[in-house]
């Protein structure tokens, strides 16, 4: 066999269905092979290799396994980068297969070359050069044990044009087991038992859980142990729909847009037990006064992020699942109603100062968090939701309800404008059955929205919320409140977005008026297939609550002129 | 001459590795991207056939280093990493050479 019919029956042996790619002169060995496998792996031609890489994470974020993605040399691999460096910091597996030149060509310049190993040397997880057809199998094998195990990530294959051409037998190769890798750390009894006698004696522990749930599977085994420990949770942005809506331990979202409770009580609590998170820094404000009173575990599968920001009492290296599985049988089954009632009363200050103003206005233009409402309550909770970077993001995190795990896909630690459109793709794609509904802001949209293509050709049943404003609203947020309301370079004009989805064959409805709202969001989803609705909201709009840059978590903006 | 925080050391981090193309480049970009000057940086065959030896010799405060270490670390290529104070590696060197002398003088004495 060649070595591109190698790497197509290697893909094939690893479970890959869906290939999302764009062909060009130093893939083309590939894509000639491909012709022939169109019955067992499915390829979506995307319209820029940006939208690839998002698409392929908006997939993998809903199968739990690597999105592929297929792209040339010089400007297809470069134009890949955003969305690598954006699945490193979220933890998204990821296969990059990427073209390259001629063996003899490297590093001569050649056209359309680039040194890919250095440029994502970076933000991979790991990286690897293929120049003979011989090492094919064996480097795709690696490449999706790396990319799924441990804490997951992006992995890129560089093949160059004599690796694809290359004639060697193929024999399937399996990897379950790199020496110099070790992607599952265990915690030793020891550890585990310090760390249940902790929260066996703490009188206000509070959990805060991110993705590293979502991706060990830990869903049940987390709620298992808030329910025996009594204990309540907080969600980063990307742990949300690990825990369901109405979970009554679940006390929303922290950081700097997230609800008072969590935010609040982390500066009460007497034991922060952070679960598969790492501290970001819109989680943790300013990190001089971040839950200095507590003492602290750390739940995490990546050694290099205990003690990184925060310095806890106990670092706990392992995966959520087994670590949480455990604690829940070491831990004492307690009630705590004092401190249970803590997130109910900032729940209702929060409701009074800024969730009822949001979502149930005296009049003017609609408001950011009343379409997710709709949305939310059209749904029931039970969609995919997607999001963009931006107000509607932070919007959408708010408003949702999630009764489902992997329901929420989202830039969290990039924050990649962009992201929206192309990921919403991949995980309809990736769930053709499920609701897939998209938040997405007239900044973002216009970043990828070349992709509308990629709906129109493939059929893809994407319901897209335009959160029209006229503005790039997250920095003209930031242009109001810390820089004097100079608003540089943020007022927005938009096309004509009827137009644009007529011209995609896309349905569309526009909606201005609040009368409008629930039948439009209706007629939405009723509609099959994509669907483009392009809501006006408010221009001049701020998303509260807002801990602002240098601030602790607890000293919150409830609007523009209260605090607590 | 660069100045150095009363905090800072220079440290003699090692690294054992797989033979890997890039890697010594990933491993030389994770203290470029903490700004962390490298001042000697040594890249051969250990001991152990297949496996390389990285050293590299930088000045850090004992958080940043640790950090940059355990980011090292985890490299799928590498198989070990750890760091400790040139100074501290220079004395044990120093010891263990004495304590090899002394034996000989005494396996002469004898």
């Amino acid at each position: 066999m060649t070595g591109a019919e190698i790497l197509l029956e290697s893909l094939i042996a690893q479970g890959a269905e869906t290939v999302f790619g764009y062909p060009g002169g130093q893939i083309m060995p590939v894509y000639d092979k491909l012709y022939d496998y169109g019955d067992r792996i499915r390829h979506i031609l995307v319209r820029h290799e940006q939208g690839a890489v998002h698409a392929a994470q908006g997939y993998a974020r809903i199968k739990g396994a690597p999105g592929v993605v297929m792209v040339t040399s010089g400007p297809g691999a470069t134009n890949a980068l955003t969305g690598i460096a954006d699945a490193l910091i979220d933890s998204t597996p990821l296969v990059v297969i990427a073209g390259q030149v001629p063996n003899g060509a490297l590093g001569t310049d050649a056209f359309q070359e680039t040194d890919y190993i250095g440029l994502t040397a970076p933000i991979t997880k790991w990286n690897y050069q293929i120049r003979s057809a011989e090492d094919v199998a064996h480097a795709v094998a690696r490449a999706f044990y790396i990319a799924g195990s441990g804490r997951p990530g992006p992995v890129v294959l560089d093949m160059t044009k004599d690796a694809q051409v290359g004639i060697a037998e193929y024999v399937p190769a399996k990897c379950d087991f790199i020496r110099s890798y070790q992607p599952c750390p265990v915690p030793d009894d020891s550890i585990l038992d310090r760390a249940a006698r902790m929260i066996d004696a703490a009188e206000r522990p509070l959990v805060v859980f991110g993705h590293g749930v979502m991706l060990s599977g830990a869903e049940k085994e987390l709620a298992a142990f808030l329910s025996k420990g009594d204990i309540p949770a907080g969600s980063t942005l990307l742990g949300l729909s690990c825990l369901d809506s109405d979970n009554p331990h679940f006390i929303g979202m922290v950081g700097m847009h997230g609800n008072l409770a969590p935010n609040v009580m982390t500066q009460q609590c007497d034991l922060l037990i952070a679960v598969g998170m790492r501290f970001d820094d819109r989680v943790t404000g300013t990190l001089s006064s971040y839950a200095c009173q507590a003492k602290k575990i750390h739940i995490d599968i990546d050694p290099a992020e205990l003690d990184k920001l925060v310095r806890v009492d106990l670092p706990v290296l392992g995966d959520a699942r087994y670590v949480l599985s455990e604690l829940t049988a070491r831990i004492r089954e307690v009630k705590r109603p004092e401190w249970m009632m803590r997130p109910i009363m900032e729940a209702s200050v929060e409701k009074h100062k800024v969730i009822d103003p949001e979502l149930h206005p005296a009049g003017g233009m609609l408001k950011q968090g009343e379409v997710v409402a709709a949305v939310a309550e059209a749904c029931g909770g039970n969609a995919v939701i997607v999001t963009d970077v931006g107000q509607h993001q932070m919007s959408a995190a708010r408003y949702s309800r999630f009764h489902n795990s992997r329901s929420m896909i989202t830039s969290g630690g990039l924050g990649t404008m962009g992201f929206g459109l192309p990921a919403a793709i991949g995980a309809k794609i990736a769930a053709p059955e499920r609701t897939v509904c998209l938040f997405v802001g007239d900044g973002g949209i216009q970043m990828t929205i070349q992709e509308l293509g990629t709906i129109m050709q493939e059929g893809t049943g994407v319901k897209i919320v335009l959160l029209d404003n006229n503005w790039l609203g997250n920095v003209r947020q930031w242009q109001e409140l810390f820089f004097g309301s100079r608003y540089s370079f943020t007022r927005m004009m938009n096309p004509d977005y009827s137009a644009i989805a007529a011209a995609y064959g896309i349905a569309y409805k526009r909606v201005e008026k609040r009368g409008e709202l629930a039948s439009a969001v209706r007629q939405m989803f009723e509609t099959d297939g994509a669907f483009l609705l392009d809501v006006h909201v408010e221009e001049a709009f701020n998303v509260f609550p807002m801990i602002p840059p240098g601030k602790s978590v607890d000293q919150i903006m409830l609007n523009e002129t209260d605090w607590i | 001459m660069k100045i150095h925080g009363d905090n800072e050391n220079l440290y003699e981090v090692t690294a054992y590795t797989e033979d890997s193309l890039g890697l010594l480049y990933s491993i030389s970009g994770i203290f470029a991207r903490r700004s962390l000057d490298i001042y000697k940086l040594l890249c051969y065959p250990s001991a152990i056939e297949g496996v390389f030896k990285i050293k590299v010799y930088v000045w850090a405060t004992p958080d940043l280093i640790r950090q940059a270490v355990l980011q090292i670390e985890k490299k799928v290529d590498v198989i070990k990493a750890y760091f400790e104070i040139d100074s501290q590696r220079s004395k044990r060197e120093v010891a263990e050479v004495k304590d090899i002398l002394r034996n000989r003088e005494e396996l002469k004495t004898n």
